[in-house]
């Protein structure tokens, strides 16, 4: 009886904490919450004094994809590209912000008129950082090797003959047919120039005749660069740069707030929106690009986006215009398969403009009503966020379209999208420089077969002149995209946040191509 | 003061409730609310998870504005009359979206909360069994699996399952259901070593019998308080999984979808972040605080209002 008395009592009076302390937990979790909140944009926002002003021999820039090792020939990613082609290694040409060829360690060339022979002549007292003297020896066994060993990006030169020397100073390649990529394929992997005769492990060291050497390299984390005492050319700005690594977007904004970089590029263009505000500490750029966000249609028989009706209504049903404004409104509209930096380049989007009445009289017509709608699944990876996935199904809601979304892993894209084939609607950013030829392959995930762009686009690759090039690619893009073989859902532009003493950063294309030779810093007083 | 001694064995309450059938089930529920409800800690939680069910019922038939409406000019918008909570990065509700949310988190958590106590309860039977070898071997099982991370499984799950809801459901079960287990299991011994079972099973009672009418009842106390702490668990990992990208799919509203939208921004649309993370916070604590109060209010031992009650009907 007593135990009962006492556990009744007991109970009666549960004690003055223990009834408070629930309220006080939810406050002080509340108020943690808001204390962290608000404690890291507080923290963030305080560095911006952290740099060693003064100098300005050194500058550090964030970057988003970092390379696992320095193998260029043999490593794919163009992390690799961005920071070691132009700065550690150089080719015969180069490209400028442009994307058109420029000379480098080849102070001219002559093409003959059938456009089979190329004669490169080469700048004279260029020398590897290591001090061996770079000649046409050393370009005809970097080329050899390429070829021989099928480094990474080999293929694009095609229709490559012979490669051989004549003298120190001169370079010839022979092709068994025109091809009018060459040049600018050869400013890519393909035409870096590596010392025949150095030793050094290609993993983590660079042996190169670029402006700048490699001086540190930690894998994934940062690289340090410094000024290659025996360059040919002019020194860089500045001697030292520091590259840093940030995969995680917000440790980046962090980095620039805080001073520890100066540079951050790429950046989400909503995310650089306190820089663009902060006028007096930073500026925001935006450069252009060739990353095409590609709604990929599949045009295989047997699916709903086989009917060009369906393909068509999906291209009017789409607002483009919206997309790029929910994404910070710094991209461009892009109507067909070729982005303005990329030879064949025409203004296409006045071909589909975003029309939903002509959108549900085109599904009419394919025989889709409102009792029998059209369904259909995206299928991409979950890269690239499920915001656009999102607006799609909208959009695409309001002319009737059933639209799932599936947002999978990379690898099940791979598999499922681009081996198998096996989707109705797929979003990739493509974003490779002149990567046109994949609408002339049938067996491409596309499942686009249209002779006449294979014609145009092979007349096109084998022309002798820049011009006729030129306007056979874009008469096979206005096809591809008069017959909706796809949607160009936008024209993704770099978005590059740097403080304002910062000059001579590249803005164009700087994902894969990052020439830092002019890159210069002062820090404010 | 001359009430039967047996009343304090353990087993009493749920014999009381048998005795007096489904009206004085009722009852008994009904003055467990109450008692509930008369503690501070008790009334939050009722009221929280009394909301929580009203929001979901309500967002099946109405949200303040169509989930699937976007706007590309007007994304991360600050609360307004037109959109209370703002709105997320494609224009769409943050309200509405965190309204149907709601649905989502209920069902996963009553569906996660199922397959723990049912994969519990397989356990705590197959521990108190008389089979030794099935009791020694069961524990040693729970023992090793219960060091395997729940994420880790969900990773595992998503494999063949890709992201969905049953990845957090069969994840999170499993997982709780062995803790659940191992908490439950010293109760349970004590009962099933228990001077009543041992005549039960004389009077010819099946295993099966015993385990339902005996050890069930002893354990069911730890077991409510577990359960609702693995419902708290359950909404915190539907939000870690989603961010991870191994539960809801996208385009299924759920706490943690509206989270991990908005956490890319954080630094600057913060509001947007804070939303969903207040409401998980709240719902967390307050299942939580509802398993304490549940057991305090449920159990006769500490709630007098229910021994007294009995005892003034039995008289």
């Amino acid at each position: 009886m007593t135990t009962d008395m006492s556990l009744a009592a007991k109970s009666k009076k549960p004690g003055g904490p223990r009834k408070a302390a629930p309220w006080i937990g939810v406050v002080l979790v509340v108020a943690v919450l808001i204390a962290v909140v608000f404690g890291v944009r507080a923290a963030a926002s305080r560095g911006g004094g952290a740099v060693d002003g003064g100098a300005a021999d050194s500058v550090t820039i964030g970057l988003k994809l970092a390379p696992t090792n320095l193998d260029i020939r043999n490593t794919a990613g163009s992390s690799l590209d961005q920071i070691l082609i132009g700065n550690v290694y150089e080719g015969l040409v180069a490209r400028d912000s442009d994307n058109k060829v420029v000379p480098a360690l080849a102070k001219s060339w002559d093409v003959s008129d059938d456009g089979l022979k190329y004669t490169f002549h080469l700048r004279d007292g260029v020398t590897f950082s290591n001090g061996d003297a770079l000649t046409a020896e050393d370009v005809v066994w970097s080329l050899d090797e390429l070829v021989s060993k099928q480094y990474h990006d080999a293929d694009s030169l095609k229709n490559l003959e012979t490669i051989g020397a004549s003298g120190d100073d001169t370079v010839v390649l022979t092709l068994s047919k025109p091809y009018s990529q060459l040049l600018w394929a050869l400013t890519g992997r393909a035409g870096l120039v590596f010392d025949k005769d150095a030793k050094y492990v290609a993993k983590t060291q660079a042996v190169g005749s670029g402006p700048y050497l490699v001086k540190e390299f930690k894998p994934n984390t940062m690289i340090t660069l410094e000024a290659n005492p025996k360059y040919w050319g002019a020194q860089p700005k500045t001697p030292t740069v520091v590259v840093r690594y940030y995969a995680d977007d917000n440790a980046a904004v962090n980095a620039l707030k805080s001073g520890e970089v100066q540079v951050l590029a790429p950046i989400g263009a909503q995310l650089a929106e306190p820089f663009r505000k902060d006028t007096a500490k930073y500026v925001v750029e935006t450069g252009e690009g060739t990353d095409k966000y590609v709604l990929g249609m599949n045009n295989a028989a047997g699916h709903p986006t086989a009917d060009k009706k369906v393909r068509q209504a999906i291209r009017y049903a789409i607002d483009h215009d919206q997309l790029i404004a929910a994404r910070g409104g710094v991209d461009k509209a892009l109507g067909g398969p070729i982005p303005s930096l990329d030879p064949g380049y025409e203004d296409l989007t006045k071909l589909y403009p975003h029309d939903a009445e002509k959108a549900q009289a085109l599904l009419k017509e394919a025989g889709y009503t409102k009792e029998h709608p059209l369904r259909l699944t995206l299928t991409y990876a979950n890269t690239y966020g499920s915001e656009i996935g999102d607006q799609l199904r909208s959009q695409l809601k309001e002319v009737g379209i059933d639209l799932k979304v599936n947002v999978v892993e990379f690898s099940t894209w791979l598999q499922d999208v681009y081996t198998d084939k096996d989707y109705d609607l797929s979003l990739v950013d493509h974003n490779e420089s002149h990567d046109f030829t994949q609408w002339s392959n049938p067996d491409y995930y596309y499942g686009y077969d249209n002779k006449d762009v294979q014609r145009l686009t092979d007349e096109g690759l084998h022309a002798t002149d820049d011009a006729t090039r030129d306007a056979k690619l874009a008469q096979a893009a206005r096809i591809v995209s008069e017959d909706a073989a796809a949607d160009w859902l936008l024209n993704y532009r770099i978005t590059t946040a740097m403080d304002k003493g910062v000059t001579g950063f590249p803005l164009n294309m700087n994902q894969t191509y990052l020439p830092l030779w002019n890159v210069a810093y002062t820090p404010a007083k | 003061m001359n009430r039967p001694d047996r009343r304090r064995v353990p087993e009493a309450p749920a014999r009381i409730a048998a005795e007096h059938g489904p009206r004085g089930r009722l009852r008994r529920a009904g003055v467990v609310v109450a008692s509930m409800w008369a503690h501070g800690a008790g009334r939050f939680a009722l009221v929280t998870l009394g909301l929580w069910i009203l929001v979901s019922l309500v967002s099946l038939f109405w949200t303040p504005r169509s989930l699937w409406e976007t706007n590309g000019y007007a994304v991360w918008a600050k609360p307004s009359a037109d959109h209370w909570l703002g709105t997320d990065g494609v224009g769409a509700d943050v309200f509405s979206w965190l309204m149907a949310g709601s649905r989502t988190d209920l069902v996963i958590v009553a569906l996660t909360v199922l397959v723990a106590l049912a994969i519990g309860l397989l356990l705590v039977a197959a521990m108190t069994s008389r089979a030794a070898a099935l009791a020694h071997g069961s524990v040693v099982l729970i023992d090793a699996l219960i060091s395997i991370p729940t994420v880790l499984i969900a990773l595992m799950l998503a494999v063949p399952l890709g992201a969905s809801v049953a990845v957090i459901v069969l994840a999170c079960g499993f997982g709780y259901g062995l803790n659940l287990a191992r908490v439950a299991r010293p109760s349970a011994m004590l009962a099933a070593r228990s001077m009543y079972v041992e005549s039960a099973r004389a009077d010819g009672a099946s295993a099966m019998r015993v385990f339902a009418t005996h050890i069930v009842p002893n354990v069911m106390p730890t077991l409510v308080v577990q359960c609702s702490l693995s419902a708290g668990t359950a909404v915190l990992a539907e939000a870690g999984l989603t961010y991870l990208g191994v539960g809801v799919p996208s385009g299924v509203p759920s706490w943690g979808h509206s989270l991990s939208t908005s956490v890319r921004f954080i630094n600057i649309y913060p509001l947007t972040v804070l939303w969903p993370g207040l409401l998980v916070t709240v719902v967390v604590v307050a299942l939580n605080l509802f398993g304490d109060a549940l057991r305090e209010a449920a159990d006769p031992l500490t709630n007098p209002r229910l021994r007294g009650d009995d005892g003034h009907r039995r008289r």
